[in-house]
């Protein structure tokens, strides 16, 4: 029986993903019992909506000449 | 030297008899980027541009940096391409450069303590069977919210810099623990280490951001 602890690591080190079969049935079992881990889990996830969407609104940022200059620049190097 | 939109031969091939495949379009990517097609630097300039600004952004660095070091990474890559092996995807090797450039400018190396203190408070949260001791605040009602947005740009901005690279690859570049461990240079257990840590860290400054309904 895995411990809070373990289930929680194992969570945010991102580790879960190659964990054996056996290992990841684990998690869900507990999850399912595991309000304390499910709330865990559910700021893991929040963060990277949050951080994805924060990211992503800086996305037209780039400048729109930038890959213009860069290739510019990569003939020049070439030289 | 090469120009855009006119293929060019490296100088050890003199001619295109040298190379069977070359217009049959059979050839393999690797090999038309080794002869640095420009068709093929277009396409993978045009892939990466963006990608490569967002994540210099995403480590702290201001448009004017990001621009800089994006056009640096590809001028590196072209240097560098005869070392690459094909065995990463380029978009990996191109992240990788990316990194160099990053730690070269922050001139310090990002320290990687085995120690770091927010393990402590990691362990403090739970009993000695490994349970824990209170439950966390619930982060949903307010993490939709605007004032949410504002306080994880505030709170990646207070992470160590490896921490936020780590985090970024990992969370917004939806990188494999695989991929940010060759990026980096670093085992892929050191990589789940740094990405726990990251949130760990980001989980606590956000709480004290609102981040969770007042207690
Ligand atoms: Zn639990």
């Amino acid at each position: 029986m895995m411990s809070c602890k373990q289930v929680s690591t194992l969570m945010s080190t991102g580790g879960l993903a190659d964990a054996p079969l056996r290992q990841r049935l684990a998690v869900r079992l507990h999850l399912m019992m595991c309000d304390k881990c499910s709330t865990f889990k559910r700021w893991l996830e929040l963060m990277g909506v949050a951080a994805r969407a924060e990211s992503h609104a800086h996305e037209d940022e780039a400048p729109a000449d930038l890959e213009a200059r860069t290739l510019r620049r990569l003939e020049r190097s070439q030289l | 030297m090469w120009s855009v939109g006119t293929p060019l031969l490296p100088t050890t091939v003199r001619s295109a008899a040298e190379l069977p495949l070359y217009d049959m379009g059979v050839t393999d990517p690797l090999a038309r980027l080794r002869r640095r097609e420009p068709a093929t630097l277009h396409e993978i300039v045009h892939q990466n541009t963006r990608r490569l600004f967002r994540a210099a952004q995403g480590m702290g660095f201001s448009s004017a940096e990001a621009d800089d070091l994006v056009q640096d990474v590809f001028v590196t890559f072209l240097e560098t391409l005869d070392r690459f092996e094909g065995r990463s995807q380029v978009s990996t090797w191109l992240f990788g450069i990316l990194h160099h450039k990053v730690q070269e400018r922050r001139r310090s190396r990002a320290r990687d303590d085995l120690h770091d203190p927010v393990d402590e408070l990691f362990e403090s949260k739970f009993d000695a069977k490994g349970k824990w001791i209170a439950p966390l605040p619930s982060p949903d009602r307010v993490a939709s919210s605007a004032q949410a947005a504002g306080a994880i740009a505030d709170c990646l901005q207070g992470l160590p810099p490896l921490h936020r690279e780590v985090f970024h690859l990992r969370e917004v570049e939806e990188l494999s623990a695989a991929d940010v461990s060759n990026i980096i240079g670093r085992t892929v257990t050191h990589v789940g280490v740094l990405f726990h840590r990251a949130r760990l860290r980001l989980r606590e400054c956000l709480d004290g951001k609102g981040w969770s309904p007042p207690r």
